[in-house]
């Protein structure tokens, strides 16, 4: 009986800690929300066209994203929506440094229902209510911030920020009109269906929006991830990114 | 005050048929435990309704099925006094004497709080909360809080029957008096005999959900000598006793009796079965009980094999109970002139 | 601690207080019905009253926005009386409020059906209808646990997270509540260390509301 019981549970412990650790033929994806549809599209094909590989993806805020693969959440590629959170990584030696490179850059857009008389910055402050997001750990809502305070209007909006756990959260707001407006990406405004961009954040007021990706030291060991890796450099991705209206540089 | 009731009601395992029509102001309900006396009660306080039929107090019609009436509890004006006192434990026991006095219309406040406390006796109770009193002072907080109500029924449901035996006693006359005093009518319930001998007069007897007999309370006690474990109990209220060689000699007609279990007070109730009167047909010689009177039969009830039988003695009523042979070995009939014996030790005290 | 932390702390308490507030009387109402009525449905009504306390927060969070949100069931009429409830304080208290109701309600019917119901035939026979019965005899009596319930319920609304994020959202200085205050430094790795002062003031609060629920509770032994 005895014996028993401990085949039963070394077996599930031979389960478990398989399944903590990459199986072969997985590749473990964490990504900045905005770059959900592409990298689902990219990876889905990916796999079809290389039987055995399976993704998995956890899309999110890129400081989120970062703090769970400091801790230990498994990672083999990490793209982020701004370089702060790459440097972060990197600093904490995490990431595979010679790996790093520029994915894509998008644009900063505000947007909300299409009956809303807001054409600038200067119209925000007559608004109830902004959805950003954290500014703690969402990149969008880093560089909306930044743009509020260097347009000067940060101290009014105060009481009206709601804060969203990531981009495409900030779209949902919007969408449900719970919000009169939200600050989200150019790529991310197109897939609205009841909110409209209303104005362009002026690129003068916020730094340029990058997507630094890097493969995970875990990752550089991962065969199928630095394949994947390549082809997220090659001329098939450039093409599904200009499909969701990021810029093909 | 009047009650009628004729009304049906369905419960879990047996079912209640009350159907009587009694008037008097001091009425008994008696029944064995499970015979329907709390369901009665539920009936005419206004907590059950009926299944069907209908309840009139002095005339007002509480309840009726083809008319279509039901007067809630809280407007049928009949107070309840119940085996626990249930008083409010969040409330002095002057606020819980005053809670029905307060709801009852200004008109029909007869009673007031002064005279209920000095007919009660509550003086020193009145600045105490109630979960301190003993149960003796509690049920007697419990009857003034229910008399103050002004109720034109009070409605006793065996108030007596979680108190010991001393503590009835004493309570009784509070009873008697509170009633004769506020002029209020009472129905008492209750499986003792005597105390409805000493509470009512009239009893209806119940007996499984219904009625089955109208008498007084003596004549109950007669009919019952037979199933008896105690026979008849001979109900004494003596007086003016003094101390004679450890003994209480009681004014007794032209004599005394003598008690071993008197007391001092002026006044006292005793107890004393029929199985514990001996007769002789002939003044005896000696004997060793201390009381011997003369007695003139009045009556004799046959019970089974035995026989009580009613005799004058002392300026009081007696019933002594003898086997059926004893009646003709000694020529009892009515009129026929008889000693009695017992022992000093055959009485007990009530209160 | 900065600024925007006392701001939580104080929203927090707010919100607690007035979701406890606002519940009690309804509560009370609700467990009077449940202990003292007989009505039909009864079983169906006790299931709703006590579902919050089972499902997911975040799934009455998710109900109360399809019900109170812009494009929700009552959305439409509570527009057009000028109510905005998604996104304020007000939305705050009521996702505490629907939260902790169980637990009030639990605690009142305790009380209540602890009372011995002869008091009640009594309170009835001496005159009193049946909401004279309530307020004298029924009120002081389940009144230990009235505030019994009710500190239940104000710790729980000051741990409330998931309902009040959606139906809320995360506003510093509107709704972001210590629970959010907490879970948006946690979720970011360089102010993950700030959370901690946040977390004690948390459980301070927490443990505070607990002694004196159980020492209520131990009055109450005692008394008996």
């Amino acid at each position: 009986m005895r014996k028993v019981g401990a085949k039963l549970i070394l077996t599930l412990l031979c389960l478990v800690l398989l399944r903590a650790s990459a199986l072969a033929g997985e590749v473990c994806l964490s990504v900045a929300a905005s770059l959900k549809d592409v990298i689902n599209e990219l990876s889905d094909s990916f796999a079809r066209q290389n039987v055995g590989i399976k993704f998995l993806k956890n899309y999110g805020g890129s400081g989120a994203l970062a703090r769970q693969i400091e801790n230990g959440a498994p990672a083999d590629i990490f793209i982020s929506a701004n370089l702060e959170w790459m440097d972060y990584l990197q600093n904490k030696r995490l990431m595979d440094s010679a790996s790093i490179g520029i994915f894509t850059y998008n644009t900063l857009v505000f947007v909300g229902a299409a009956d809303k008389k807001v054409g600038s910055m200067r119209d925000l402050p007559k608004l109830e209510k902004i959805a950003i997001g954290s500014p703690k750990s969402v990149p969008a809502g880093q560089y909306a911030l930044e743009a509020l305070k260097k347009a000067g209007i940060d101290k009014q909006l105060e009481k009206k920020l709601v804060m969203a756990k990531d981009v495409r959260e900030c779209l949902m707001y919007a969408e449900r009109a719970e919000v009169d407006g939200a600050f989200v990406y150019k790529t991310d405004a197109i897939q609205a269906k009841q909110a409209k961009i209303l104005f362009v954040v002026p690129e003068d007021l916020y730094p340029q929006v990058t997507y630094p990706m890097g493969l995970t030291l875990t990752g550089a060991q991962n065969k199928d991830a630095e394949a994947f890796y390549k082809h997220l450099q090659g001329e098939d991705a450039r093409a599904v990114l200009e499909k969701y209206g990021f810029p093909r540089k | 005050m009047e009650i009628r009731i004729a009304a049906k009601k369905r419960f879990e395992n047996f079912t209640l048929a009350a159907d009587f029509r009694i008037a008097g102001k001091q009425i008994g309900i008696f029944g064995e435990s499970g015979s329907g006396k709390s369901a009665l009660v539920g009936l005419l306080a206004g907590f059950h309704q009926p299944d069907h039929g209908e309840i009139f107090l002095d005339g007002e019609c509480l309840f009726s099925t083809t008319r279509k009436i039901n007067i809630p509890a809280e407007r049928r004006r009949i107070a309840i006094v119940f085996q626990q006192p249930n008083l409010f434990p969040h409330l002095s026991v002057k606020s819980n004497l005053l809670y029905g006095f307060k709801r009852c219309a200004e008109k029909n406040r007869f009673i007031t709080l002064a005279d209920l406390v000095a007919v009660l006796r509550l003086e020193n109770l009145l600045r105490r909360g109630v979960n301190n009193l003993s149960g003796g002072e509690k049920q007697r907080v419990a009857l003034g809080r229910a008399v103050l109500a002004n109720p034109r029924l009070l409605l006793m449901d065996e108030p007596l029957s979680a108190l010991d035996d001393g503590l009835r006693f004493q309570i009784i006359p509070y009873l008697k008096s509170v009633s004769e005093q506020f002029r209020i009518p009472y129905m008492f319930i209750s499986h003792s005999l005597v105390e409805m001998r000493l509470l009512v007069d009239q009893v209806l007897v119940l007996s499984n959900g219904s009625i089955v007999e109208q008498t007084t309370p003596d004549h109950l006690a007669r009919s019952r000598m037979e199933q008896s474990r105690v026979g008849y109990i001979n109900l004494l209220r003596l007086a003016a006793p003094r101390r004679v060689d450890g003994l209480f000699a009681y004014r007794w007609g032209e004599g005394e009796l003598l008690i071993s279990a008197g007391s001092d007070e002026p006044e006292a109730l005793f107890e004393l079965s029929s199985r514990d009167i001996i007769l002789f047909k002939r003044h005896p010689e000696a004997i060793s009980a201390r009381n011997l009177f003369r007695g003139i039969v009045v009556n004799t009830l046959p019970a089974g094999n035995r026989t009580g039988v009613e005799l004058a003695c002392g300026g009081q009523k007696l019933v002594a109970e003898v086997a059926g042979q004893a009646v003709k070995e000694l020529e009892i009939s009515e009129g026929s002139e008889l000693y009695l014996a017992i022992k000093a030790s055959a009485f007990r005290r009530l209160g | 601690m900065n600024p925007s932390d006392y701001d939580a702390i104080l929203l927090s308490a707010k919100v607690a207080i007035a979701a406890t507030f606002f519940s009690l009387p309804i509560g009370f109402a609700v467990a009077y019905m449940m202990t003292y009525l007989k009505f039909r449905g009864k079983v169906l009504f006790e299931v709703i009253i006590t579902l919050p306390l089972t499902l997911p927060p975040v799934v009455i969070g998710y109900f109360l926005l399809l019900l109170l949100g812009r494009r929700g069931w009552l959305g439409p009429l509570l527009e057009s009386i000028g109510i905005r409830l998604i996104f304020t304080w007000k939305a705050a208290v009521i996702a505490s409020a629907v939260v902790g109701f169980p637990l009030l309600v639990r605690s009142i019917r305790i009380g209540m059906e602890s009372i011995d119901p002869h008091l009640i035939q009594a309170s009835k026979t001496l005159g009193a209808p049946w909401y004279d019965t309530l307020f004298t005899v029924i009120l002081p009596l389940s009144f230990r646990s009235i505030v019994a319930g009710s500190s239940l319920m104000f710790a729980r609304s000051l741990g409330e997270f998931g309902a009040t994020i959606i139906v809320a959202g995360n506003i510093p200085g509107v709704t972001q509540t210590i629970p959010l205050a907490i879970y948006e430094y946690v979720s970011s790795p360089t102010s993950e260390t700030m959370a901690v002062s946040l977390c004690i003031v948390s459980i301070i609060m927490a443990l505070s509301i607990l002694f004196f629920h159980e020492s209520l509770g131990m009055q109450l032994t005692k008394r008996r």
